[in-house]
């Protein structure tokens, strides 16, 4: 079943995030998302995540797909003018991946090439714009393409910036623009997580909430200081903070955010800190193993 | 208004070494440079006895009106007669103007200055990035406020995911998003910002 049909299906979605390495062997990654066999409807794949330099997502979504994964590729326009969006997207599709999930970007300083050029040549509303295109079989001039595309395409949002009409702004767009399900940056309070809901509601959008289980209290205020609109709410600061087993906090934690937004959301996307025998034990501890 | 901000000593120093034989002229720029003191009269004094004190053979030192337009070739002449003894031109100004002066005089020119953005400056309030010139100004929409060159992202659909409390993910600035969306929201005009915009046409500025 590919992603787009189980975001028709009314399933509740689990998704995954891996990281391409940072270097040319991919054995550790692959074989750490052998864990994951069997427990998530697909593995996303990130994109020089944070603006640090990784092997491209492509070719680890290849693998995956080989390996029978139903992947979503991270795509940015960070790295990429128009030409080389296109380009990526077709070879994408090419290799039998066939989702993605548009984002801008962080910015190059936040990361390890801090003198890269950012090219942000389009933003992720015309990205998706772009992707629709080519769905119809036009390129983003409006040509023919050999062939359309299928691919489907999600968009990220943040439950915590505020103000919240000005991220409405942009994500209401990006909705406009057929994105097919919305990802959310990492959940930590269910308040902030329902409000978010209740306004996408009317949209119909699947919403798959972020879940980061916090690894140490260093860790989550990392986090909360540097991850713009992560907030960590005082009591879990103090828990993780009390914990003699901060790991295991961290996942109880996560799975008690799961337990109460479960109910409004379509699913979840688990980014582990750490191995994905973490994103195991969240599973098993929530029942969704 | 063009911004600028020096180069260091350090910098200056090595790039003569390397492309101008002395002597030099120092050349300052009346305009965009001296109003953000970069390259008035007293920072090309001060330039030319720092050179000096360095064992450097300066012949003279002057701001010239506006360095970006060729009046200031025919100022120089007039008023500087070491001018045609000098090897090289050091040029405080934007590299416009360090560019002109290089075509006018047929000399070897140097930047003194390192050209970022442009601005505006109200009184000794200095705003960078105003434009990119894009070629095509929409700045209508945004209530003035242009995002093309406001946004390290150039994002003109709304704000990144890094824009949180009127903040930019890149440091030390706020959103230009935020001050978009402020400024519509209190003439009741944020409808402006309902359609989709298209990526810049980058061909337009050719
Ligand atoms: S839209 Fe922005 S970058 Fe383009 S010309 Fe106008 S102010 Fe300059
Ligand atoms: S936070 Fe605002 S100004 Fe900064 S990059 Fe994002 S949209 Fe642009």
């Amino acid at each position: 079943m590919g992603f787009a049909d189980v975001l028709d299906s009314g399933k509740f979605i689990i998704t995954a995030e891996v990281s391409p390495p940072r270097g040319t062997d991919l054995s550790g990654v692959l074989a750490e998302s052998h864990q994951l066999q069997g427990l998530v409807d697909a593995v996303n794949v990130t994109d020089n995540q944070r603006a640090m330099m990784r092997m491209s997502p492509m070719v680890l979504c290849h693998r995956l797909e080989e390996a029978g994964f139903t992947t979503i590729m991270h795509i940015t326009c960070r790295d990429r003018n128009r030409l080389a969006l296109q380009s990526d997207l077709l070879a994408a599709h090419a290799l039998g991946i066939r989702n993605v999930l548009a984002m801008s970007g962080d910015y190059p300083t936040m990361g390890d090439q801090p003198s890269a050029k950012p090219v942000f040549d389009l933003d992720s509303v015309q990205l998706l714009q772009m992707i629709e295109k080519m769905n119809n079989g036009l390129d983003f001039q409006d040509e023919p393409i050999d062939g359309p595309t299928s691919l489907c395409a999600g968009a990220v949002a943040n439950p915590g910036a505020r103000p919240l009409a000005l991220q409405l702004l942009k994500l209401n767009k990006k909705v406009s623009a057929k994105a097919r399900f919305i990802q959310t940056q990492a959940v930590f309070d269910a308040e902030v997580f329902h409000e978010f809901a209740d306004v996408m509601k009317s949209t119909g959008i699947p919403l798959i909430a972020g879940i980061i289980p916090l690894k140490s209290a260093r860790s989550a205020r990392f986090m909360n200081e540097k991850i713009p609109g992560v907030t960590i709410p005082e009591d879990d600061m103090r828990r993780m903070e009390a914990a003699s087993d901060p790991v295991s906090e961290g996942l109880e934690i996560a799975a008690e955010t799961i337990a109460r937004i479960r109910q409004h959301c379509r699913g979840i996307h688990i980014m582990p800190v750490g191995g994905q025998g973490n994103t195991r034990r969240l599973l098993e501890m929530c029942g969704l193993d | 208004m063009i911004i600028t901000r020096p180069k260091t000593i350090e910098e200056i120093l090595t790039m003569l070494e390397k492309f101008a034989p002395s002597p030099i002229c120092v050349v300052g720029c009346g305009i965009c440079a001296r109003k953000i003191q970069t390259g008035g009269e007293t920072q090309v004094t001060s330039l030319v006895d720092e050179l000096r004190s360095h064992g450097l053979d300066v012949l003279d030192g002057k701001m010239v009106k506006h360095a970006c337009s060729a009046t200031s070739w025919d100022e120089l002449s007039e008023e500087v007669p070491a001018l045609a003894q000098a090897s090289a031109l050091l040029v405080l100004s934007c590299g416009a103007g360090v560019s002109l002066l290089g075509r006018i005089s047929g000399k070897p020119v140097l930047p003194g200055l390192d050209t970022t953005s442009i601005g505006g400056a109200l009184g000794d309030d200095i705003s960078e990035g105003l434009c990119s010139m894009c070629g095509e100004c929409d700045v209508a929409i945004y209530a003035g406020l242009c995002p093309k060159s406001g946004c390290p992202k150039s994002q003109v659909n709304g704000p990144c995911g890094g824009s949180s409390d009127g903040d930019c993910e890149v440091g030390g600035r706020k959103c230009i998003w935020a001050r978009i969306f402020e400024t519509l929201d209190s003439r009741g005009l944020l409808a402006l910002l309902d359609d989709t915009r298209p990526p810049v046409c980058h061909d337009r500025r050719l």
